[in-house]
């Protein structure tokens, strides 16, 4: 069973994206913010894919894709990050940073999966 | 359809109808030698014959076919019912693809398509290895680059070039490979290792990857290039759509609203390019440009870049070339036209009228003074009085070409509803009549086209039956004859169907089972109000109120319609006009010191009356026997008939009559004014004018004229089997 990391500040959006992630036969794991997810990561989770918010108090997205790239293990895990159409510009800075991808939201649970099906090994 | 192609659709036929019952047999006798081999030759013959006649995608897919039997034949895979289930399934798809290069599809393209994609990936699990062998090779423009893939005609080829940071964003190559199967099948992949380094210099974290790959997908462009969204920016990316959709593009070209559009953006709304490919193209010609001095800069046109980019085939570029020079080309010629109210126009007209009775007027009265002089003045002023009555009528002429041409999508649209296939031919478009006519007639017209869609020309396999061209022909054909615009409506279908109007209009008690009516009388029916012999009512016509407001309707403006048919042959309508409703050369003639107006077309000859023949409604003309009309007699003139009358000898849609006058009076432009509508239902009268001295007279309705001598005649030969009875 492949293993996805979901980073949000969002309850709602933890709670309904994971919701898809756990039907479409994933193991979950969450964090409502980068320093949580850094910290779940450092307790020994490897995730296979990495699906994190932009936009969150503490460290921000872009600053938490660069963290998780610089750790060995995790140097090809494919990252996505949450984005809505009004963030464009964001899109190429978050590249920079070592993202894969980018989710648009909101999202349909087929977009969700399908682009999940893109980027997973 | 060429005898060729004909002889293949009947050839494929054939053929797949054997393989049907050899597959049928094959699955209760699946070890029969005989009967695999007949499978496959059927199929080899088909692919053969599709080939000759440059079926491509019967060819391609029959092609993958007999790979799968072959491989039947020599027991490398077994007959299974899910094998022959398939195979039966191909012969189906087969059948619809030769239906389609005949035009009868019952499926649209793209429906077609997908259908082929689909049973090409289930053949694939019976080819060698699981790999379906390549469709055969087409030359296809445009995919040189690299010569080893073999993209087959339905292949959309995608050339993509990763960028070396790929890997360290998580991405893996082989994943955009494994997703572009969702959007369809992958034929073939090549992978392209030339810009990988020497070992020492490589990288393991770095792509050197490239790939060309040939995928099968009824997906539109922008979809595929979705695929590529997350790696756009730092990939090399070209998609060529595949060369089966080149048509489709040209065609919506075609029909793209005439809008000035820069070429880029006739592409991108067709779909043949994707805004990111044109953005990256537009910089490419920016930055050619920065390259070149100042002074030589210019353009290399976007075209041309994007077909170097291998984004868009040549073909497409071209037609979209041509549809903005043709835009422009209306544009421009649009400039050169000064729009006028038609209001405008027509108070031109009545006062160029006026200006012709003025005119009229003054040469009368020169002449009554006998004023040299002033005759020749006045005879100058005529003359261009009407040069100039002529140039403002020509103002509101128009070509009857346009009416014409908006029946070419009638008639498509109706073949599609009605299952036929019909040509249409236009000729004499650049007939030119008063626009006024023209706005009139557009209805008639159209009833008259689609009565002939609908119950003149037959269905295909109807036409074929009966030995003619299965695709039927619908003529429209326009042209000037002596004064009159005549406008033909001719189809070369089954023509009328004599004794089913003749039983109709007796059913309907149109006429008396016992007359004896001529042939030309029975088609004359169609135009009687409530006849229709069509069995059934489409929604096209055949409820039988079109043919008799057709009629209405042209008499209205002075016209006429005619019919003429023959069993098996087609119908012919004929509809005749008047030029212009306004202004006529009229030869006038006094009766009973009343001036009357014939239409100077119309006039054959002048001669005189025999005195001899007085008693009857015709008359000797050069040992013809012309029937005649007193106007006298048949307007119940008060006086005695002079002791020398003429005749007027007039002529009208092949028919002529004489008209019994006491006065020629000479030629002379009369101004039509209509008559009120109490007067509507005289007979014989069309109108009126005003003449140089002020007197009104009427203009005689000629053929009306010519209707009323025949029945003259004939109620006088009528008479005297009366009186013996």
């Amino acid at each position: 069973m492949k293993t996805i990391m979901l980073v949000d500040d969002s309850a709602t959006v933890l709670l309904s994206i994971s919701g898809i992630l756990s039907k479409a036969g994933f193991q979950v794991v969450t964090a409502n913010s980068a320093e949580d997810g850094q910290k779940k990561l450092a307790a020994g989770t490897k995730p296979d894919l990495l699906i994190t918010d932009l936009n969150m108090p503490g460290m921000n997205g872009i600053e938490f894709i660069k963290v998780v790239r610089q750790r060995a293990e995790l140097r090809f895990m494919p990252i996505l990050f949450l984005t809505t159409e009004s963030q464009q510009s964001k899109r190429a800075e978050a590249k920079a940073a070592g993202a894969s991808g980018w989710i648009v939201k909101p999202a349909t649970a087929d977009t969700l999966l399908n682009t999940i099906k893109l980027v997973l090994r | 359809m060429d005898e060729l192609k004909q002889v293949f659709l009947q050839e494929s036929g054939e053929q797949l109808d054997a393989l049907e019952s050899l597959l049928l047999e094959l699955e209760a006798h699946p070890d029969d030698e005989t009967t695999l081999n007949g499978i496959f030759r059927a199929a080899h013959t088909i692919k053969g014959a599709a080939g000759m006649v440059e079926a491509v995608a019967v060819e391609s897919f029959a092609h993958v076919v007999e790979n799968v039997l072959d491989r039947l034949r020599n027991h490398e895979i077994a007959v299974t019912t899910e094998l022959a289930a398939l195979m039966l399934a191909c012969t189906d798809h087969l059948r619809v693809l030769v239906a389609s290069e005949a035009g009868t599809a019952q499926m649209g393209a793209a429906e077609i398509d997908a259908q082929t994609a689909s049973l090409l990936a289930r053949l694939r699990a019976f080819g060698p290895g699981g790999q379906v062998p390549q469709a055969p090779k087409t030359e296809e423009p445009g995919v040189q680059r690299i010569p080893s893939l073999q993209t087959g005609h339905n292949c959309w080829h995608i050339s993509v070039r990763f960028g070396p940071e790929v890997l360290r964003q998580g991405m893996d190559p082989e994943n955009f490979l494994r997703f572009l199967e969702t959007v369809g099948n992958i034929r073939h992949v090549e992978t392209l290792a030339d810009r990988m380094p020497a070992v020492a210099e490589m990288d393991p974290e770095l792509c050197y990857l490239g790939f060309e790959i040939a995928l099968e997908s009824a997906a539109d462009k922008q979809t595929i290039e979705d695929v590529f969204a997350f790696v756009r920016d730092e990939c090399q990316l070209s998609i060529l759509p595949p060369n089966s959709k080149v048509n489709d593009y040209v065609e919506l070209i075609e029909s793209l609203p005439e809008d000035t559009l820069r070429l880029g953006e006739i592409l991108v709304r067709i779909g043949a390019l994707t805004a990111d490919e044109l953005s990256e193209g537009l910089r490419t010609q920016a930055m050619d440009d920065g390259e070149a001095p100042a002074a030589e800069r210019h353009d290399k046109p976007i075209g041309e870049i994007l077909v170097a980019q291998q984004v868009v085939q040549p073909e497409v570029v071209a037609a979209a070339v041509a549809k903005q020079t043709q835009v422009s080309e209306k544009k421009a010629q649009d400039a050169k036209l000064i729009r006028v109210p038609a209001d405008k126009l027509d108070h031109l007209i009545n006062l160029v009228g006026e200006l012709v009775i003025a005119g009229a007027a003054t040469s009368l009265l020169a002449h009554k003074r006998s004023d040299g002089e002033l005759i020749e003045s006045s005879s100058l002023l005529t003359r261009l009085v009407e040069e100039i009555r002529d140039a403002s009528l020509q103002l509101r002429t128009v070509q009857i070409g346009e009416t014409f041409n908006r029946f070419h999508r009638l008639v498509r649209d109706a073949c599609k509803d009605l299952g036929k296939d019909v040509e249409l031919v236009i000729s004499g478009g650049e007939t030119e009549l008063d626009k006024s006519i023209v706005e009139k007639i557009g209805d008639p017209l159209m009833h008259l086209v689609r009565n002939s869609l609908d119950h003149g020309i037959e269905a295909p396999a109807v036409r074929e039956a009966a030995g003619k061209n299965q695709r039927g022909t619908l003529l429209l054909n326009a042209y000037h004859d002596a004064g009159n615009i005549v406008i033909e409506v001719a189809d070369d279908g089954a023509g009328l169907n004599r004794d089913k109007i003749l039983a109709k209009a007796i059913e309907r008690g149109l006429v008396d089972p016992d007359t004896h009516l001529s042939d030309r009388e029975i088609y004359d029916l169609i135009f009687a109000p409530g006849l229709s012999t069509a069995d059934q009512v489409t929604n096209l016509s055949g409820r039988g109120v079109g043919m008799d407001v057709v009629r209405r309707n042209l008499q209205a403006l002075r016209g006429t319609i005619n019919v003429s048919s023959q069993a098996g042959q087609g119908t012919r309508l004929t509809l005749r006009l008047p030029l212009t409703l306004a202004i006529i050369d009229g030869f006038l003639v006094v009766s009973a010191n009343r001036s009357y107006v014939i239409p100077l077309d119309a006039v054959v000859e002048c001669v005189e009356r025999p005195e001899a023949e007085h008693e009857r409604n015709y008359f000797n003309l050069r040992g013809q026997v012309l029937p005649s009309v007193c106007l006298r007699e048949s307007f119940s003139l008060a006086g005695k008939r002079p002791a020398r009358e003429s005749v007027v000898v007039v002529q009208y849609a092949g028919q002529r009559a004489g008209i019994v006058v006491d006065r020629l009076a000479g030629e002379l432009q009369a101004v039509i004014k209509p008559l009120g509508a109490i007067f509507r239902h005289l007979q014989g009268i069309g109108g009126s004018t005003i003449l140089g001295s002020g007197e009104v007279a009427l203009i005689l309705d000629i053929p009306a004229l010519i209707k009323i001598s025949g029945q003259a005649e004939q109620r006088l030969l009528a008479r005297p089997e009366q009186r013996s009875a």
